[in-house]
């Protein structure tokens, strides 16, 4: 799911080609980002985007030749009159009549083509990576360029960058994979590498060659003398270690303009991809010292005079967060009455913390869905979890970007962020944007990959917890405190992979543990009964509650517990069945059938958990360690491909000896019902599940005020 | 020893009154520091000068009446009108032609004035605790007589011409106790005294006659005819203007007010970083 949808989009026509644009947001000044087409199109700004969106009015273009733009085959449609004729116009269509130009490599000429040409409409230029013959290519891209149109035996390499290459089968795709490996030498950059492949593929190798022959782009002293027509600021940005362009080329483009030039050490030819949250202030930066960072009413606390204030963040994606981190801050306040909490958090926990009258910080409502991408990666019952949480990287850098922007503002001394993957990423990313202490909390550490992921998700799991301990390793100060929701024995007996150490050492290295942490006090023994009796459950009835939680992904295992009601009321007349299925699904849309009760949200659910005879739940962790802890009978169906609930959280509830594990795709009617009669009402002997998980926890955070 | 020295200094003579000033760095654009009163001369300035320099062309003299400047004895010497001029005779004599404009207390009357009556040679301005009169005086200044004599004046009633002929020094430390209401200010009051007492009480009570005795309407009128980018900043423990004047002035002219929570009178002698800060980003805001 994308983090920020456009609010307008459409597309200019010039001599029957047809060129896609689209507008976010609307403030000032414009910014025209200008993609490298075709070889990649208007999603290569997707990290800095919706971030750059709340500032300004950004638009962005596909280029002609991908995307969702047409794809002529005549190189004369290439042509940098062309291109800019078409950067104009989308500018015109815009309503815009100045813009800053964001252009990236071989986009960088038609910019300050532009700029020397039509002065009044451009107000100044970041160049990323630029690809201008200020200075000399690299040796390896001038001999391809020389070899370009000959018909190459084995190409490899620079030499796949070549026509008769492109032209034979899987040769342009052979060419992309090895030209953007080249472009991210950052380790960890799978997903860049995967996203800016794909981009690639979105366009036709005789597209691709076209726009080659077409481009014309100014040799050298063409070059200089374009420079040199340009009047306007000039920023420009290139990574130490680009393989397409060599820094010399970005130093002498400012110094040919009077620009700036920012280097990014270490970095390759794709920061906007790679280091989307330095090229975004950078951006911003720009902007600001050209117009002037906007003046704003508002108020500054002396230092000595402030109270002492924490953000929380508590992670949408599940229910089950939300009532520990409440009464995590509810002991955390017990230990230090003066602290204020403010909380960023979006649906469905700000339902939470609304009704339990906690504040809720206005800029939460600038917050990408996570829940709602999670949603949409799910289908049936099955969320390949890890590959949802690789796909939902626009969204984590947005609403990182506004968690920055409070915590700057804000002047918290402490943040805590409970699966907060989007602060503890790009703080250890861009150390020097830390503020105040830091506390990082989770229910599991380490990806793991799904059996028939293979050899490749077993690399590219190894390669996150790889990063995720040279994160910890290299900035040790970003965590001030790191508490795992659990006990070391909670944790899976398996290593990062590769060689990598083992989970559970690593993580009673470098984590806390205050045991579990419920949220509520599960009710005694004596107090089974007369809880049943508020919720109005008899005696005389066995009472089976089914949730799948809040998400809306579970109606699969839904549909398969309803069919086997009949069976089940037929082995067990006293059957009383409750199908809770969540805000997010229609109760109605369920058969009817006589003694089973259908509703949609429960206030209070786990009160009914508590006192039910059995229960039939997906693998999540809170719902299953609730049941753990009230000692109730339950089966659970872990989602398919979810490697937490398949993984870590069947190991915890093992270690509890707590509920039945059911294989969704194994089980028919037949078994549930079976399920129901043999595990209805019986008694079990589950491990305790301690009470002071919240207070331990807060102590462990309130030495840090 | 100061942080920086000027790259250049000199006098402006005006009606035979010797005003002193001097010139730090070169970018742009040019930031003169207004006078605050007469009590303390352009040394109050020092925690911006070295910072603004860096960054642009600042440009401070000494007040009429502090300093390196010459005392007339006459009250119509120190009128609104008188320190305005000054302060544009200061600008040519250091060869700016536009800048922005940042003062203190009662130097919003002035800054006031030459953006409403100079607008060619003003850029933007911020006013930091600014006196513009547009609010009534805060209830314990209420006491105040400044011409009549009081016997044995405690508190406000000290800010009274007979008594600053005696029992300067005495004014000086009550006074400063309230522009620094923020715990742990000693170094600025001491700096302060020292600023004050190159002054005497005889010339503080021209200052204080020549100002003109203008309305919140006459206030008004002015704001209303400033264009510029407008800044305020105004401390919420401010005892000497109260922080509604600053809320009036931002809102009168149109422009953005900063809050700074616990702050007093003076704050870029206080909170010298966040002040600094405030100041260049308007300055920047103004550039191009």
């Amino acid at each position: 799911m994308r983090a920020r949808l456009p609010d307008r989009a459409g597309a200019i026509e010039r001599d029957g080609v047809r060129v896609a644009f689209e507008i976010f947001g609307d403030g000032e000044p414009a910014l025209l980002l200008v993609p490298a087409s075709p070889i990649t199109h208007a999603r290569s700004w997707k990290g800095i985007v919706p971030s750059l969106a709340r500032r300004f009015t950004v638009v962005t273009t596909d280029g002609r030749g991908t995307g969702r733009s047409d794809r002529p085959h005549a190189p004369e449609c290439y042509a940098p009159a062309e291109v800019t004729a078409d950067l104009l116009m989308v500018l015109d269509a815009a309503g815009v009549d100045q813009a800053i130009l964001v252009a990236h490599c071989h986009a960088v000429p038609w910019a300050l083509r532009l700029a020397a040409d039509h002065p009044a409409g451009v107000g100044g230029i970041v160049a990323i990576a630029p690809g201008i013959a200020s200075a000399p290519p690299y040796p390896y891209a001038a001999d391809a360029e020389r070899q370009w149109a000959d018909l190459l035996d084995a190409p490899n390499g620079w030499s796949m960058r070549n026509r008769s290459c492109w032209r034979r089968d899987g040769g342009y795709r052979a060419w992309v994979e090895f030209f953007f490996g080249q472009q991210l030498p950052e380790p960890h950059s799978t997903k860049q590498y995967e996203d800016t492949v794909g981009w690639a593929l979105d366009t036709e190798a005789e597209a691709m060659i076209a726009e080659r022959e077409g481009r014309a782009a100014p040799p050298a002293r063409e070059a200089e003398a374009l420079c040199g027509r340009v009047q306007c600021p000039v920023r420009v940005v290139h990574g130490s270690d680009d393989r397409c362009q060599p820094v010399a080329r970005g130093r002498r483009l400012a110094e040919l303009t009077g620009g700036d030039l920012m280097v990014l050490k270490g970095a390759g030819h794709l920061p906007q991809s790679r280091d989307p949250v330095k090229v975004t202030r950078l951006i911003t930066e720009f902007a600001d010292e050209l117009t002037g960072a906007p003046m704003r009413t508002t108020t500054w606390t002396r230092g000595p005079c402030r109270r002492p204030r924490a953000l929380y963040l508590s992670s949408p994606i599940g229910l089950g967060h939300a009532r520990r981190d409440v009464a995590v801050a509810r002991e955390l306040k017990r230990l230090r009455p003066e602290l204020e909490i403010d909380w960023l958090a979006q649906h469905p926990v700000t339902a939470v913390l609304e009704a339990e009258g906690e504040h809720i910080h206005p800029a939460s409502q600038w917050l990408a869905s996570e829940s709602a991408h999670i949603a949409s990666e799910a289908a049936g019952h099955d969320l390949h979890c890890f590959q949802a949480l690789r796909r939902m990287d626009e969204i984590l850098v947005a609403n990182f970007m506004v968690f920055q922007e409070v915590v700057e503002e804000g002047c918290y001394d402490l943040v805590i962020g409970d699966e907060a993957w989007d602060v503890d990423y790009y703080w250890h990313e861009n150390p020097e944007l830390k503020r105040g202490q830091n506390v990082w909390l989770t229910d599991f550490v380490g990806y793991l990959p799904m059996p028939d992921g293979g050899e490749r998700e077993a690399f590219l799991t190894t390669d996150y917890n790889a990063e995720m301990i040279e994160h910890i390793d290299r900035y040790p100060w970003i965590r001030d405190q790191a508490i795992f929701v659990g006990n070391d024995e909670d944790i899976v007996p398996r290593t990062f992979g590769g060689d990598l150490p083992a989970i559970r050492d690593w993580t009673t290295r470098h984590f806390s543990y205050p045991g579990y942490i419920t949220g509520f006090t599960p009710p005694g023994p004596d107090e089974v009964a007369p809880l049943r009796a508020q919720l109005g459950y008899r005696d005389d009835e066995l009472v089976c509650v089914v949730a799948i939680g809040g998400s809306g992904v579970g109606r699969a295992l839904l549909d398969k517990v309803v069919a086997a009601y009949p069976l089940a009321k037929k082995a067990v007349p006293e059957l009383r069945t409750i199908v809770v299925t969540g805000p997010r699904i229609d109760p109605a849309g369920f058969p009817g059938r006589a003694g089973l009760e259908l509703r949609g949200y429960v206030h209070r659910l786990y009160e009914h958990l508590c006192a039910c005879d059995l229960a039939i739940v997906q693998g999540g962790l809170t719902t299953t360690m609730e049941l753990t802890a009230a000692k109730r009978p339950f089966l659970y169906f872990p989602l398919g491909h979810h490697f937490e609930q398949n993984f870590h959280v069947r190991h915890r509830l093992d270690r509890y000896g707590a509920g039945t594990c059911m294989d969704y795709l194994a089980t028919d009617p037949d078994l549930i019902a079976a399920r129901i009669a043999e595990l209805a009402g019986k008694p079990v002997s589950y491990r305790d599940v301690e009470t002071d998980g919240a207070a331990r926890a807060a102590r462990l955070i309130a030495e840090l005020v | 020893m100061r942080a920086r020295y000027p790259d250049a200094d000199g006098i402006v003579v005006r009606e035979g009154v010797e005003i002193r000033y001097e010139r730090y760095g070169q970018g742009r654009p040019a930031i003169l520091l207004l006078p605050a009163w007469s009590l303390v001369h352009s040394r109050h300035w020092k925690m911006q000068v070295p910072y603004l320099a860096r960054h642009f062309t600042v440009v401070c003299f000494d007040g009429r009446g502090s300093g390196g400047s010459d005392r007339p004895a006459d009250a119509s010497a120190y009128s609104d009108a008188v320190f305005a001029s000054d302060a544009l005779a200061v600008m040519d004599a250091a060869r700016i032609g536009s800048a922005v404009l940042v003062s203190v207390s009662r130097g919003a009357l002035w800054a006031l004035r030459l953006c409403a009556e100079h607008p060619d040679r003003v850029l933007g301005s911020v006013f930091i605790a600014p006196t513009a009169r547009l609010m009534p005086p805060l209830a314990e200044r209420r006491v105040e007589r400044f011409g009549e004599v009081i016997d044995d004046p405690v508190g406000w009633q000290t800010y009274n011409a007979h008594y600053w002929k005696t029992h300067y020094p005495e004014f000086v430390a009550f006074f400063l106790g309230r522009i620094f209401t923020e715990p742990h200010s000693t170094k600025q009051i001491e700096d302060a005294t020292g600023w004050a007492l190159e002054t005497d009480g005889e010339t503080l009570t021209a200052a204080d006659r020549g100002i003109e005795r203008c309305d919140a309407a006459a206030t008004r009128r002015l704001a209303a005819r400033v264009a510029c980018p407008v800044l305020v900043i105004h401390g919420t423990g401010d005892a000497v203007r109260g922080y509604g004047e600053g809320e009036a002035l931002a809102r009168c002219t149109g422009g953005a007010l900063v809050t700074l929570e616990g702050a007093g009178h003076f704050p870029h002698a206080r909170d010298p970083v966040r002040v600094n800060l405030l100041i260049k980003q308007l300055a920047d805001r103004v550039r191009r």
